[in-house]
């Protein structure tokens, strides 16, 4: 084992060498770049042992990792933002065919306007493609969470995506803890195929299967899911005694006696933290819960977690338009019609890469504590507006009437 | 059925229970690929029909052995031709559009030379030698061609040369700067290897006469080749100091260089702008003159080969453009200047360049003291039989045969460009009808379809697609590849190798080469910039970018047959492997049209 100073990117392209991959097919997008560039050099050196294609577009990138994971090989990928949704076809093909490939997307606000900046919604936009996903806070958890995937994927046959924030993770050097290789080899067989593609033995794969079949297909897909959701704690407890970092589907923080909770993914989550601690210090029972796995989403962990505390606060860099922030709307189908379950806010904040700074989760506490719930669908936090239509810093219903009067 | 689908029955995802190869989705085509060679330009332009791309594809994969046999089929003296060939195949390269021709004359020559250096000999193209004889007048190139191809056709030939040594033009004409001596009498030793008799002294109507060949050959082929210059037709002609070009060239060959030279003076003046001009005057050149060309057009228009024009110009010949002489001034009857005559340039003549007028009153006097004329050559056909010719030329049909008789002429006795390369190819097409004939098929109605089977677009008869198995013969010769054609988008530009020279301070000084030629890297990078216009190369563009994986690599490919073979069980023809085929070889026709087999 030893100590790199990494960015994101590079913690990526570390952990898919690690992981043997063995055919990477990518199309170059900011704020991805580094991750296949570091992994083309390290094939150009000899370093990794893998099958490096070049390809003319993200759908040709994830079509040709669906050919090489179809033969057998461990394939990978990296995209990002309008990369990502010009793969989507194939992420159904990928899901529905049941390969196990890994792809890390870096989290890139779309456009229009252009962005280049962080935000989820690239990601979520993908979540009935039938992707695992994680969500990760630092560069360590990068490079974990990549070995890790190929583990959990292979074993319930679903592909997995990786996902850090632009910028604030991607191009963000931190120190790194690189595994030994022959660790990761023991924690990390070679991947067996349960079914590949065979040339002396050809068939057709992803068959057409008419209405009598195709329901218990997807059936076994969502049981997969379920079987998803055991796999990535045990693997996450392996990784944990063999390496010293542990991983599960949630991570909290303060949680048990905490009166109110943030629920934060990805790099919010460590200015969430210090917060927490500095509100702690001042005896507020304040705490704080990360979503690392959205996909499966861990219903179970967040009951577990949340039922029986007053007051959950979701923080969403991202947005489903005409809807909500997204992991708010899926907390509350989580928690809905279970007893003791809390009052749920949902903030937006951050879209487009703005800074969520400790003072904007201060001001996100400081409306939570000031009642006892919500008084609207979505709070935007740090909109720049006309003084009547601004956000109200504290009591909202309050203010809001005042203007009306 | 229903029951039998259960979840835990199913496998991870869906397949099919059999190969889908039970389902033939060619039945859905209605457009069928077929492969199909057709002409590149160099080979159509070339007119002794060299198979230039497949000659440069075997130079490229380093089996010159391959590409000699190739290039020998149909020209016997590629060390030759590789020197002082006008390449019109250059000219009619498709990679001119897309960056710089190829420099085929080079790879040629380091090839033939290649050849000599190795020692390889040519053997018959037919295992059994007839009993016939054919006498071949005159051994220059045109002849010394007929009779090599009618020696690997299994005849006996005889070739009668009226000069003390074969090679006609090419040991007496040509000067040893462009073909060296040494090079001529080994690619000659071909003939000696394939049993050709040549007689030297031996002048027809002089040292033999007519009636002696009608009696004892089967066949004859003229070719005397022009060796008369035109008179200029000017006061002073005969004055001491004025020499034909051709008198000039071959005194000097035949080794009377140093007296021709003391008697040259310092001044020479060289009136022409064909290639003899050329030669007279960097000769003069060697000879350490001061040479000035006349010529009555522009340089654009003068007849030589530019390389040769640019080198003699160069090395220090001076060029007056648009002048023609009207006087030749003598003292004491020998030369001691011209009068020369300004021209404009009227509208074009027959030839397409534009005729030369003469500006009253601008004459003018150059001073000289020696004239060397290079306006054009005559045939000389004393010996020949009065009804063979007519004032210029011997009139023959697109065979090459003279009134249906059993005789052929070639060369520049009849009427064609006077190249090295056309003499080569007149020779060749009168041993191929001379076979013809001496098998009684060349009035008949096969001549014609073996004329079709043979012929490429611009008239060129090739001696391997005579021999060769028809069956086996996978080139249209009736289509040439145009580079509009080609799909340049898997091409990448790569400069044309140019060729070693020595200076041209340097190469004055002697009669040696001016250039030593390609050494291998030069001649392998040459090659390999080759498009291979219309002909497949197996770059697997095809095989890689089917999408039903129908086209299929044919093992059985021996170099004769196509290295791919297409699946049209299962082609659909979406025509994908023909827009991606980089040189036109892939071509769709209709389904049920009866094309492509």
């Amino acid at each position: 084992m030893a100590k790199k100073v990494l960015m994101g990117n590079h913690a990526v392209s570390y952990g898919a060498r690690l992981s043997r991959v063995e055919v990477i097919a990518a199309y170059p997008i900011t704020p991805q770049t580094q991750v296949v560039e570091e992994l083309a050099e390290m094939c150009a050196w000899g370093d990794l042992n893998a099958k490096f294609i070049k390809v003319e577009s993200e759908h040709s990138a994830m079509a040709a990792c669906i050919g090489a994971s179809a033969t057998g090989a461990r394939a990978f990928t990296a995209t990002s933002s309008q990369g990502l949704l010009l793969m989507h076809e194939m992420l159904h093909w990928a899901a529905g065919a049941r390969l196990p490939i890994v792809m890390a997307n870096i989290n890139r606000a779309l456009a229009p306007p252009w962005s280049i900046w962080s935000e989820q919604t690239d990601s979520l936009a993908q979540r009935d493609t039938g992707w695992l996903q994680f969500y990760c806070e630092s560069n360590q958890e990068v490079l974990d969470t990549t070995i890790q995937a190929f583990k959990i994927s292979e074993r319930v046959l679903l592909p997995a995506m990786i996902i850090l924030d632009a910028f604030f993770l991607s191009h963000t050097y931190e120190p790194v803890e690189v595994p030994a290789q022959e660790a990761v080899d023991e924690f990390l067989p070679p991947y067996k195929p349960p079914l590949k593609l065979d040339v002396d033995d050809p068939h057709a794969f992803g068959a057409l299967v008419g209405p009598d079949g195709y329901y218990e297909f997807r059936y076994n897909i969502q049981k997969a899911f379920e079987e998803a959701q055991r796999a990535i704690i045990e693997v996450g407890e392996e990784f944990g005694e063999r390496f010293g970092r542990a991983y599960g589907l949630v991570e909290p923080f303060y949680v048990d006696d905490a009166e109110v909770v943030l629920v934060t993914s990805s790099t919010i989550t460590s200015t969430a933290r210090a917060v927490i601690k500095e509100r702690r210090a001042r005896g507020e029972r304040v705490g704080l819960l990360k979503i690392r796995v959205f996909r499966p989403f861990p219903f179970e962990a967040v009951r577990e977690m949340l039922l029986g505390v007053p007051k959950v606060a979701v923080i969403d860099r991202n947005l489903s338009l005409g809807h909500h922030g997204i992991f708010h709307a899926e907390l509350k189908s989580a928690l809905y019609g279970q007893r003791n379950a809390p009052a749920v806010f949902g903030f937006v904040a951050g879209l487009g890469g703005r800074d969520v700074t400790p003072r904007t989760i201060h001001q996100i506490l400081d409306i939570v504590g000031s009642q006892e719930e919500p008084d609207r669908d979505v709070y935007w936090i740090g909109l720049k507006a006309k003084a009547e239509e601004g956000q109200p810093a504290g009591n909202g219903r309050k203010q809001r009437q005042r203007v009306k009067a | 059925m229903t029951t039998a689908i259960r979840p835990e029955s199913l496998p991870p995802m869906a397949i099919t229970w059999d190969s889908t190869r039970v389902n033939k989705t060619g039945s859905w085509r209605y457009l069928r690929p077929v492969y199909r060679d057709k002409t590149p330009p160099c080979h159509a332009g070339c007119p002794t029909t060299n198979e230039i791309e497949r000659v440069l594809y075997w130079v490229a994969l380093g089996d010159l052995d391959r590409a000699w046999e190739i290039l020998t089929a149909e020209n016997p003296f590629p060390a030759i031709t590789g020197r002082v060939c006008h390449h019109p195949c250059e000219s009619r390269c498709n990679r001119g559009r897309f960056d710089e021709a190829v420099g085929i004359r080079e790879v040629e020559r380091f090839l033939g030379d290649w050849a000599l250096r190795a020692g390889k000999r040519v053997e018959p193209l037919v295992p059994k030698k007839s009993n016939k004889r054919v006498a071949v007048v005159g051994g220059g190139p045109a002849g010394l061609a007929c009779a090599y191809h009618l020696a690997r056709l299994g005849h006996a030939a005889t070739v009668f040369e009226a000069n003390p040594e074969p090679g006609g033009v090419l040991r007496y004409g040509i000067p040893n700067y462009r073909l060296p001596k040494s090079v001529l009498k080994a690619e000659l030793h071909k003939l000696k290897d394939l049993d050709v008799e040549i007689r030297t002294n031996a002048r027809v109507g002089q040292d033999v006469s007519w009636d002696e060949l009608q009696r004892q050959y089967d066949a004859i082929f003229v070719a005397t080749g022009v060796w008369k210059s035109l008179p200029l037709r000017v006061p002073g002609e005969d004055l001491k100091g004025v020499l034909s070009g051709l008198q000039f060239l071959k005194a000097l060959h035949q080794g009377q260089g140093q007296p021709l030279s003391e008697e040259l003076g310092e001044r020479v003046v060289v009136v022409g702008g064909g290639n003899t001009a050329m030669d007279v005057a960097r000769t003069a050149l060697r000879l350490g003159k001061r040479v000035v060309i006349a010529y009555r057009r522009t340089r654009a228009e003068m007849p030589a080969i530019p390389e040769e024009i640019e080198e003699a110009l160069a090395e220090g010949a001076e060029l007056i453009e648009r002048v023609s002489p009207t006087k030749i001034l003598g003292e004491d009857g020998r030369v001691v200047g011209i009068e020369l005559q300004k021209m404009r340039l009227g509208e074009p003549d027959e030839s397409g360049r534009r005729r030369p007028v003469p500006i009253e009153g601008s004459e003018f006097v150059l001073e000289a003291d020696t004239v060397i004329t290079a306006i054009g050559e005559a045939p000389d056909f004393a010996g020949l039989p009065e009804e063979l010719h007519d004032e210029w030329v011997v009139p023959v049909d697109e065979w090459g045969r003279v009134l249906r008789q059993k005789v052929f002429a070639g060369g520049d006795v009849i009427d064609q460009p006077h190249t090295v390369v056309d003499a080569l190819a007149s020779g060749k097409r009168a041993a191929i009808a001379i076979d013809l004939f001496l098998k009684g098929k060349l009035d008949r109605k096969e001549a014609d379809e073996i004329r079709r089977r043979i012929e490429l677009p611009q008239g060129g008869l090739s001696m391997r697609r005579y021999v060769e198995d028809p069956g086996a013969l996978l080139l249209d010769n009736t289509r040439i590849v145009e580079y509009e054609q080609l799909n340049p988008a898997y091409f990448q530009k790569i400069a044309r190798t140019p060729p070693q020279e020595r200076p041209p301070e340097a190469r004055v000084r002697d009669f040696s080469e001016v250039k030593p030629g390609f050494d291998w890297d030069e001649a392998l990078r040459e090659a390999e910039r080759c498009l291979h216009c219309g002909v497949c190369n197996g770059c697997d563009n095809c095989f890689v970018f089917c999408p039903d994986l129908a086209v299929t690599r044919n093992a059985g490919a021996d170099g004769r047959g196509y290295p791919y073979a297409i699946n049209y069980d299962y082609c659909k023809g979406c025509g994908i492997c023909v827009q991606e085929c980089p040189r036109a070889v892939l071509e769709l026709v209709r389904e049920g049209s009866g094309e492509g087999g």
